[in-house]
């Protein structure tokens, strides 16, 4: 799904986020990606979603290489992927549903199949009933939960996540960490990145580290050999 | 449409989408976000009164430069007579002479109508006219010449033109000399000009002004929507769907505006035509204060859309590829 080849970015400056990191996420697999603040987690995940491109080496999804993604394609690259948030960037303006659906408006789908989606992604998160909440009226855990919605609302192959338990408390995180352990089951790829360690041990994943920017060996990929 | 992973299109709603249908829903869709910007700015009714209100004013000044223009010329167009040429006529042409003579300057392509006065009849109206009546009866003989009155057609009736006739009428031999007034249309044709051309540079300053203002209108709801954009741009919203609803923004300011100018000339109208028609009356003239017609009105109209259009482009050009979602 996700494949990373000797992939380097140094940021202008000189700080260098990442050096020569490869790696592999295979189809329907779910991983944790840890490191310590500053290692270069989030840098990863931009350069999936394309918000930063590699200073060198290719990134590539689904075997199609991102280096030869044109900026006006980025916004098609970006519906493939779905992504949840720490502080779940919710747009205040508008009710849960609007939210949720924005996915869907951006692709002009018609408005009685939004509405479907957008019930059976709540459902899945467990808030239909606050369909037509504002959500600075939601606690956190809902908050989070209704940026997972509208991450999985189109039904992306994959899913990244930036330190989507951040906030909450260690109960709150199960239970998102339970949500998106259904959806891998359901087939979808799923990228975490978290400095919880806690978490990681409780749950029999893969989880590739990060360290100063270099990719630390993978228990598991060492398993394999 | 899936760029990464071509299994998807199955899924997607854009499946089996024919060219008609796509382009069908890309207009559904601005459409919507065109009836939802209009919804967003009924929101917020202070502030976009404010600036709809500005723009009207700024759309009002050319507007009523313009209406003064075009009264003005209304009114120096019943001056045409004004470039009259009279023909003196030699005293020793016969009358015979002189009629032949308004004959053959009635073929001249330049001339529209030529009127012959003799000088009996030149005399009876000096008579009529002058007050000095029977005064005149003590003398000999006529003193007039015999007056041919050229009228030349439109495009010889401008001062130059106008002149050149003269030179080329004065060469027939009959002809003493002619006369021509057009010292004071000149100085009028003047005056208009730089009337006119005055008109033009301040509304193009104030057209300027106009896209100014909703540029910069637009740029500080850019601003204000910065969360909004990066969001819209992390979950796959292309330029254009980001850029159309503050597009829309920009012309329906235009249009409001435009309205607003409108409206605010017709009452300018209204409440100066008692006067107009005071000043009318005293030089007995049947001049009627001229407003926007429909086809004016719709040219300031769609002037304003393109202003409105125009500085919200530029703004949405500028500002919104800035706002990157740089934070995952």
């Amino acid at each position: 799904m996700i494949k990373f080849d000797q992939v380097s970015k140094t940021y202008p400056g000189g700080h260098r986020a990442l050096e020569k990191v490869s790696f592999e996420l295979g189809n329907g697999e779910l991983a944790f990606l840890t490191g310590h603040s500053g290692a270069g987690k989030s840098t990863l995940l931009k350069l999936i979603s394309v918000m930063e491109r590699p200073s060198a080496g290719h990134v590539f999804i689904n075997g199609v290489d991102l280096n030869g993604v044109s900026n006006r394609q980025i916004p098609f690259v970006r519906r493939d992927i779905g992504i949840i948030f720490q502080n779940h960037r919710l747009l205040e303006r508008y009710n849960v549903f609007d939210n949720v659906a924005l996915p869907l408006v951006i692709e002009g789908m018609h408005h009685k199949h939004i509405a479907k989606r957008v019930h059976a992604a709540l459902d899945k998160v467990g808030l239909l009933d606050k369909v037509r909440c504002q959500p600075s009226t939601l606690s956190g855990g809902e908050q989070q939960r209704v940026g997972i919605a509208r991450a999985i609302v189109n039904s992306p192959p994959l899913l990244l996540a930036d330190e989507p338990t951040g906030n909450l408390d260690p109960e709150l995180s199960m239970e998102i960490l339970k949500l998106f352990e259904d959806f891998n089951r359901h087939g979808t790829a799923v990228l975490i990145a978290t400095h919880d360690l806690g978490l990681i041990a409780r749950m029999k994943y893969r989880s590739l580290t990060l360290n100063h920017g270099r990719m630390s060996q993978d228990p598991l990929m060492e398993g394999g050999l | 449409m899936s760029l990464l992973f071509k299994s998807r299109e199955a899924q997607t709603t854009s499946q089996n989408k024919s060219v008609f249908l796509q382009v069908y829903f890309f207009v559904i869709t601005v459409l919507r976000q065109g009836v939802n910007s209009l919804g967003e700015m009924w929101r917020t009714p202070m502030a976009s009164m404010m600036t709809i209100l500005v723009l009207g004013l700024s759309l009002t000044l050319p507007a009523t430069l313009y209406i003064v223009v075009k009264n003005v010329q209304q009114v120096s167009s019943g001056f045409n007579d004004a470039a009259e040429i009279s023909l003196f006529v030699k005293e020793s042409m016969s009358e015979q002479q002189t009629q032949t003579l308004a004959k053959r300057l009635a073929l001249y392509p330049e001339v529209a109508d030529v009127k012959l006065i003799s000088k009996s009849q030149a005399l009876d109206e000096f008579k009529r006219i002058s007050g000095f009546g029977q005064a005149l009866d003590y003398l000999e003989e006529n003193p007039l010449p015999n007056v041919v009155l050229v009228t030349p057609t439109d495009r010889y009736r401008k001062p130059q033109a106008a002149q050149q006739l003269l030179d080329k009428l004065e060469k027939e031999r009959e002809v003493e000399f002619g006369k021509l007034d057009i010292e004071w249309l000149e100085r009028l044709n003047a005056l208009l000009s730089l009337l006119k051309e005055s008109v033009v540079t301040i509304a193009l300053l104030l057209l300027s002004a106009v896209i100014l203002i909703i540029g910069n209108t637009i740029r500080l709801s850019i601003m204000d929507k910065k969360e909004e954009i990066q969001v819209l741009k992390l979950v796959g919203a292309t330029n254009t769907f980001i850029h159309t609803p503050f597009i829309w923004t920009g012309i329906w300011y235009g249009i409001v505006g435009g309205l607003v100018a409108f409206i605010s000339v017709a009452l300018m109208l209204w409440w100066l035509e008692s006067a107009v028609s005071m000043v009318a009356g005293v030089y007995q003239s049947s001049f009627v204060l001229q407003g926007l017609n429909l086809n004016e009105l719709m040219i300031l109209l769609l002037l304003a859309i393109t202003l409105g259009f125009g500085g919200s482009f530029l703004s949405v050009h500028r500002y919104i590829k800035d706002i990157e979602p740089d934070k995952v």
